[in-house]
This record gives structure tokens, sequence and C-alpha cells, in this order.
């Protein structure tokens, strides 16, 4: 069965990376939590926010960053790592992109702790039966996350500066995303244009915090992502249908 | 029924070097038109592995492959298995193909032999309910005891090879592809391995067997295919398959073909 040879995958990957730690995947957990207190008391002052209003946002959005990051920097190595697999074995290879979506959720999981104890905190308002639609939400960027990793991979396989030109692009995204701060402190003609309105990322970030946050994302977020989806369907499918065969040969 | 039919196929494998990435292809784009295919035909350096290859296969055929080093042995059996699509020509199968080139697949050193036994089985096709049958069986035949509740790590060679033979030969093999034989430990070990070995492969509907190991091929085939540089060039009976092998060794030995096209 092909479910049990992601789910598999996936999870042993997770044991891989964590293996004899004692607190496991909850490391990035850590590590987050770390980075939401330490930047949130700097920029709840810089935003000119209240902290019950500031932490459960950067909160909200660190997580859903990292879940969105981790999957982008790992469809890198997605055919790379994979090789010793497919190379042996006949292989479909939707699998290796399924397990990596179902181990960055697992680390998602992990890391949404972080967030639930800040509201907790902070805004226990928050979580409300609003925030159900967080599933839904997540849903939509495990769709998303199986056409990136399939393309990210089968491009960084092929050309393997694609994965630096990959690595510092997150790191830029990460600043010009509004993830620390809200789209409307930057002026609406103009930088708004840039990192909000056509920023892939922006929609992606926002369909999830919206309700981690208790409010129904927008129409505009949900016609983002709908969009996003369906190009990024189209332009995969043609992708691999083109260069499927050439993977094997390539790695 | 069984069936492997492939028919006039070709596989060249392109070598990617330093000069063949982002950057030149980005400026062949750029530079445009005819003449970047042109330029890039003669920039790729590929190794020609197999040259029109044509093999039938039906239920009970029992191949062994003989050949040089580089003859393209390894390469027909991963077309044969689908891993490599070609080029040129198709392959066509009926029925279910179980490529044993790699027998613990996903491998974990720290997982322990009872985890690694599910993974690997997981990955050769069985579902979990086969797996939890067959390990009974696995437990008696590689005799590894307790050690199978300890992090594979702890193994010695000779205990993965029994682990790895252990799983492997408890695959319904359907079609069966078999990579230089799958080596076998201790000489005790051995002689046990070499019966469940031909069980094994009787209960496959097609042997294809690629191996330097002309007695194991004597055994085990009933017929057998001689390749040189890509290309079937003989094939018969393994007798006289063999006997061209052993004599074409002594006339020359011919390393794969590469060039540039």
């Amino acid at each position: 069965m092909q479910w049990e040879i992601w789910a598999r995958l996936g999870w042993l990957e997770v044991k891989r990376r964590y293996r004899r730690t004692v607190i496991g995947p909850f490391w990035s957990a850590v590590s987050i939590c770390i980075f939401v207190f330490a930047l949130g008391s700097v920029g709840s002052s810089l935003f000119h926010r209240t902290a019950a209003d500031y932490m459960p946002f950067l909160a909200s959005g660190m997580v859903v960053w990292v879940l969105l990051s981790n999957t982008i920097t790992e469809s890198c190595d997605l055919f790379i790592d994979g090789a010793n697999l497919f190379r042996q074995l006949r292989f479909n290879y939707s699998v290796l992109a399924y397990a990596l979506i179902w181990r960055t959720m697992i680390g998602f999981l992990h890391n949404l702790v972080v967030y639930v104890g800040v509201a907790l905190i902070y805004a226990p308002a928050f979580l409300s039966p609003v925030t159900l639609l967080v599933l839904p939400s997540l849903f939509a960027i495990a769709l998303n996350g199986v056409w990136i990793a399939i393309a990210i991979g089968m491009l960084c396989q092929r050309f393997r500066d694609v994965q630096q030109l990959v690595s510092i692009t997150l790191q830029l995204a990460m600043f010009v995303t509004p993830i620390f701060w809200s789209p409307g402190f930057v002026p609406e003609h103009g930088t708004r244009f840039f990192v909000v309105l056509v920023n892939p990322l922006y929609y992606l970030v926002e369909i999830v915090r919206a309700p981690l946050l208790g409010q129904v994302p927008s129409l505009a977020t949900v016609l983002g992502v709908l969009l996003i989806t369906v190009v990024g369907w189209l332009v995969t499918y043609q992708l691999f249908r083109r260069y499927r065969k050439r993977i094997a040969y390539w790695s | 029924m069984a069936r492997v039919e492939v028919k006039d196929i070709s596989i060249d494998f392109p070598v990617y070097g330093v000069q063949r990435s982002l950057r030149k292809a980005f400026f062949e784009r750029a530079a445009g038109g005819i003449i970047r295919r042109a330029g890039r035909r003669q920039a790729q350096t590929v190794v020609n592995a197999l040259d029109r290859v044509s093999l039938t296969l039906e239920d009970d055929d029992r191949v062994g492959i003989i050949g040089h080093n580089g003859a393209g042995k390894t390469t027909l059996l991963k077309a044969i298995a689908g891993i490599y699509e070609p080029i040129a020509g198709e392959v066509r199968i009926e029925g279910k193909v179980t490529p044993l080139f790699d027998v613990l697949p996903g491998l974990d050193f720290d997982d322990t032999g009872y985890e690694n036994i599910v993974t690997a089985g997981i990955l050769l096709g069985m579902t979990r309910r086969d797996i939890r049958a067959a390990v009974p069986q696995i437990e008696a035949f590689s005799e590894l005891g307790d050690y199978l509740s300890l992090p594979v790590r702890t193994y010695s060679e000779g205990m993965m090879t029994r682990l790895g033979f252990s799983v492997a030969t408890t695959v319904e093999p359907g079609i069966l592809l078999i990579d230089e034989g799958i080596a076998t430990g201790d000489a005790r070990f051995g002689e046990r391995a070499a019966r469940r070995m031909a069980e094994f492969i009787g209960r496959s509907s097609i042997l294809v067997l690629a191996s330097h190991d002309e007695d194991f091929i004597q055994r085990a085939c009933n017929k057998a295919i001689l390749m040189r540089a890509g290309r079937i060039i003989e094939r018969g009976s393994v007798d006289e398959v063999l006997r061209l092998y052993r004599q074409s060794r002594q006339d020359d030995v011919g390393p794969a073909r590469a060039g540039t096209t």
C-alpha cells in the first residue's frame, strides 16, 4: 500500500533526526519559543503593540513560517536523498513528496504547542471554534506542499545551484513576508504590492494564521491560495509529465 | 501468466559535470533557437549503457545474464524493473516484478532488526499483515535470536547478510530480478541459504539473474544471454553461453563504450 510506504518513510526520518534526544521534535518548538519571546519583547515596543496582541500574532506567524520554510528547504533534497530508494526499487516518485509533507506536518504539530501556550498566556479568547478552520487550511498547505516538493525537488536535482538560490530566497522571504509585522505597516502603493499582494508565501502563511488567531481567513486569502494551488499544480504536472523519466538519470 | 517483453530498448546515461549546471542552461536558453540544440548535443557526454536490446521472457524462464563489468547487465535489470525508462524502445511487463537489488531497502542502522524488517517489507511491497506473518519465519531462518531487538548497527556483517537474505526471500517473488546473487554469509548458513534460495526461485514465475558466479547461474538458470558493450551478443543454453563467455574472456576484456553523441 502506498500510504504505508510514505507514512513509514516520513516517520522514520523524524525518528532518525531526533534519535537519542530526550524531547525529540520538541527541540524545534524550543527554538521557536526562544525566538518568539526574544523577538516578541522587542517587537511589541517597536511596532507599538501590546503583548496580548503582538505575541500570539508573532507566535502563529513563526509556527506557520517554519512549516513552510521546512517544506521548501527539504524539497531541495527530495530526489537527491531519495535516489538510493528509487534506484533500487520501482517507486512512485510522489510517495517521496507525501513522506516529506507528512514529516513536516509532524514537526508542525509539535511546534504548535508554542502557539497554544502563547495564546493561553496572552489571549485565550483566540482559541475558539473558529480555530478549527485550521484543519482545512492545513489540508490546503499539504496540497500545495506536494507540488512544491516535486517541482523544487526536480529543479534542485537537475540543477544543483537551485538549492543555494532557494536558501537565499527563503532567508530574505522571512523578513519581507509579513510575519513579524502586519501588512498595514508598509505603504499601500509600492512596497505592499510586492511583499503582500504578489507574494505567494503571504497567502500560504495567512490562511493558517488567521484561524489560529480566531479569525476566518479573508476572501482574498482564500482566493489567493486557490490560485496558487491551481497554477502550482498545473505547472508541476507539466514539468513532471515531461521529465519524470529523467529523474532516475539525474541522480 | 507472467511475461516480460523488452523491445529494442536503448539507454544513455548523461554525465553531468560542473559546467552543466543552471548557469549554462540559462545562457544557452538566452542564446535561443537552433544553435542551442546543436551546441547542447556536442556539449553533453553520455554513456550508452544499452543499445537496441530485445528480450522476451515467459513463465518458467530462468535467464542468466552474463557479461563483463560494464556490459549493461545491471542496466538491463533496472530497465525491466521500471527504474530506468528507456530513451528508445519499450518494456512491457505482465505480472508483479520484484527487484532484489537492495535486500534491505530503507535500512536504518539505529533501528532494531524487527523495525528494519517492517521497513524493508513495506518497501518490497508486503502489507503489514504479510510482514507479521513472515516474522516467525525470519526469526527462525536468520537465527539472530535476541539480536533482532537490538539496533542493526550492533550486527556483524554476516548477521546483516542473514537478516537481509531472510527478509528478501519471504517476499512473494512473481517476476524476480536479482543482481550479482544475494551474497550469503558464513559456510553453515551458506548451505541452508542455497536451499532457501532454490525454493525462493522456484516460487517465482520468471527469473532474471545477473551474476559473475557461474555455478550459481548453472544451478538456477535454464537459459542465458551474453552481453557486451550494451548489446546482447549471444543467447541460448547456459552451457553454450558460458562457454562463449569464457572464450571471450580470453580474447579481450571489453570495457563499456563511452562516447559523445
